[in-house]
């Protein structure tokens, strides 16, 4: 799997080359700023790129318009954005047009290798990651309106991992329950906020964001 | 000014630049003033010119005067009051401009007018205050023109004899009428060229007189701009806190955003990357057994061995930054911690008999850091002396180096320190020629 990394610390960028190279990836190029990052995915059309938000030369946000710009040119390409702190703001204009090959994470979540890698995995595949603290944001920002209220703790936990972007397989294994014990909840879930439920992982998560006052 | 009174400066003192200056603005003074005394003239004649138009003048009576002036009486009344508070602000302006420019002397702008409404610009104060000041300009005006007569035509005087010899080389026995000079005194006459050395030792004392009318003018002039032109005292307190309080906030502004940059960029990146190396190397020692990748796991626990201390590093300039903690025990130990820490010898020498309020030394312990910093930056000096002193309710921290001067008050740094000594109404002073020394004074208050 290509990979191209955008990082202006360079301490945590060679420590990204490292941990991928190690794990399999192949990273064709890992650049400090957005405009290198964007002729590297012209050069290269990776599988998947991780950016930093914050990068020279303004320090704000180019990383993320950078990556808005990359879903939009390159569909193919997933887009892992990932920074040291989260902004709902950010989650929502990242998801705007469609939640597929997007991620949203922590820098922190690199500490938890086997996690980062299947959410880079996922991204790359087309599939969502979104950072647990992204998702209760949003959640406790939908606490009043949207029915999240009536969902029992178990239910808010899978609502929690579904937003995240996680398979019912995925969830299955993280809350240490059967598939079939997931798939029950998700059912109660949808019945609960009043969505149609949806069989695909991605339809699902747009749609719980959509509800929880998201995207 | 008043200190060096010897006979030379007296004789001296209408040959300088300030005396030609001094007599410009005095001129110009007369100018206005009598500006100022045809206005009421002019009323009047627009008046009768007005009556006149209309036929109100004639033998026969129109039918319309009555009416018109009617109209018109009030409606020039009214046009003078509106008028007059933005014709005096416009004086106003002309003459602080001429002060600052001829003088030297700065009188602060009163505020703005509020807004462009009428009611605003009839009940505008400064402007009306502007106004005063122009009635008060005509008996200001006299020792002014009194001043500026005597050293213009005190100068004409001292020439008579140089030009007497040019002009009357008439044959001898011509009969000729006397020549005039002015005095204030009346005018003299003379026939003779002896007359003109007369005429010339006038002119001589007119020339010495001079200054003094002129200065005794002007220093009433600025007496009365300061008062009816500048801001109302209060007023004036009012904006110098407005100014130093949005300095405030704003420095509060970017020493929090400063923090989070370098929270963001080094200590929190540190940390990332010091788990990254964790959560690799935990995986490479497996999670039972014989480890898989020992070798690795020991590199990876080393680097990130090396980013925690590296954190702990970064943690500590940055909590230094924000309080020393060393100057919780005063100032004079935070002082001498900084004095060690400095490239260039420091002599420190804190006299305070009691402890000043806690943002007064975290201030002053800025400020001596900023310097030392500056010192060791630019001045290329040996030594530096760093003291601080209790003057009554006063604290004075002086720094000196013997470098090479050439500080410049109004760079960045100096000025970021004005900046912040000014929230608490202190006062810095640079003495800084090039070539050397070096000494800042920084006068705060003891409590905030």
């Amino acid at each position: 799997m290509r990979v191209v990394i955008a990082e202006d610390a360079a301490m945590m960028r060679e420590g990204l080359v490292r941990l991928l190279t190690d794990r399999g990836f192949e990273v064709c190029a890992a650049v400090a700023d957005a405009d290198a990052l964007r002729s590297a995915i012209a050069a290269n059309v990776p599988n998947v790129a991780i950016i930093d938000i914050r990068m020279p030369p303004t320090h704000t946000d180019e990383g993320l318009r950078a990556a808005i710009d990359i879903r939009r040119d390159h569909p193919d390409v997933g887009v892992l954005v990932f920074s040291q702190y989260v902004e709902t703001r950010y989650a929502t204009r990242l998801l705007a047009d469609r939640p597929t090959g997007v991620g949203y994470l922590l820098k922190d979540r690199v500490a938890d290798v086997a996690d980062f890698v299947d959410a880079l995995t996922r991204v790359a595949s087309g599939g969502t990651a979104l950072d647990p603290e992204v998702v209760g944001h949003l959640m406790r920002a939908g606490q009043d309106t949207a029915g999240v209220a009536s969902l029992t703790p178990r239910e808010r936990e899978v609502l929690s991992l579904m937003a995240q972007g996680r398979s019912n397989a995925g969830i299955a294994a993280a809350l240490v329950i059967t598939s079939g014990v997931v798939e029950k909840h998700v059912v109660n879930i949808f019945a609960k906020l009043g969505l149609p439920s949806s069989d695909s992982d991605n339809r699902r998560v747009l749609a719980v964001l959509r509800h929880v006052g998201g995207a | 000014m008043t200190s060096d009174n010897g006979p030379m400066t007296a004789l001296r003192a209408p040959f300088t630049t300030l005396a030609l200056r001094r007599a410009v603005f005095c001129v110009v003074g007369v100018v206005s003033a009598a500006a100022i005394l045809s206005v009421p003239a002019i009323v009047p004649a627009l008046g009768v010119l007005i009556l006149w138009a209309t036929g109100a003048m004639s033998n026969q009576p129109a039918p319309a005067v009555a009416p018109v002036f009617l109209v018109l009486f009030p409606l020039t009344i009214a046009l003078l009051v509106g008028l007059a508070a933005p014709t005096g602000r416009a004086m106003g302006a002309v003459h602080r401009s001429l002060a600052d420019r001829l003088l030297d002397v700065q009188v602060d702008a009163p505020p703005p007018r509020l807004s462009k409404r009428i009611s605003a610009v009839v009940s505008d104060g400064p402007g009306w205050r502007a106004v005063g000041y122009g009635l008060l300009k005509v008996p200001l005006a006299i020792p002014e023109g009194y001043g500026a007569f005597c050293y213009v035509f005190g100068l004409v005087n001292l020439s008579y004899p140089v030009w007497w010899p040019l002009f009357r080389n008439h044959p001898p026995g011509t009969r000729l009428g006397p020549v005039w000079a002015l005095t204030p005194f009346g005018t003299i006459g003379t026939r003779t060229f002896a007359g003109t050395f007369l005429i010339a030792a006038a002119g001589l004392v007119m020339l010495l007189v001079a200054p003094w009318l002129m200065r005794a003018g002007t220093t009433l002039d600025l007496a009365a701009m300061r008062l009816l032109l500048g801001p109302r005292r209060l007023a004036e307190r009012v904006r110098e806190l407005q100014v130093t309080r949005a300095r405030a906030i704003d420095d509060a502004a970017a020493m929090m955003r400063r923090l989070e940059r370098d929270l963001h960029d080094g200590a929190q990146i540190r940390l990332a990357t010091l788990a990254m190396n964790l959560g690799m190397a935990t995986e490479k020692l497996g999670v039972d057994g014989p480890p898989p990748d020992l070798a690795q796991a020991r590199e990876l626990v080393a680097l990130a061995h090396c980013g925690a201390k590296d954190a702990l590093a970064d943690l500590r300039d940055l909590v230094r930054g924000i309080h020393p903690p060393v100057l919780d025990n005063g100032l004079g130990d935070a002082l001498a911690t900084l004095a060690t820490s400095s490239a260039i010898p420091v002599a420190v020498n804190v006299e305070l008999p009691d402890r000043p309020a806690p943002a007064i030394e975290t201030i002053a312990y800025f400020c001596a850091s900023e310097l030392l910093a500056n010192a060791a930056k630019h001045s290329r000096a040996t030594r530096i002396g760093l003291g601080v002193v209790r003057s009554g309710e006063r604290l004075m921290l002086t720094v000196k180096d013997d470098g090479i001067g050439g500080a410049i008050p109004d760079g960045p740094g100096l000025s970021g320190l004005d900046r912040r000594i000014a929230v608490v109404d202190g006062r810095m002073r640079v003495h800084s020629p090039t070539g050397g020394p070096t000494r800042v004074e920084i006068e705060l208050p003891t409590q905030v």
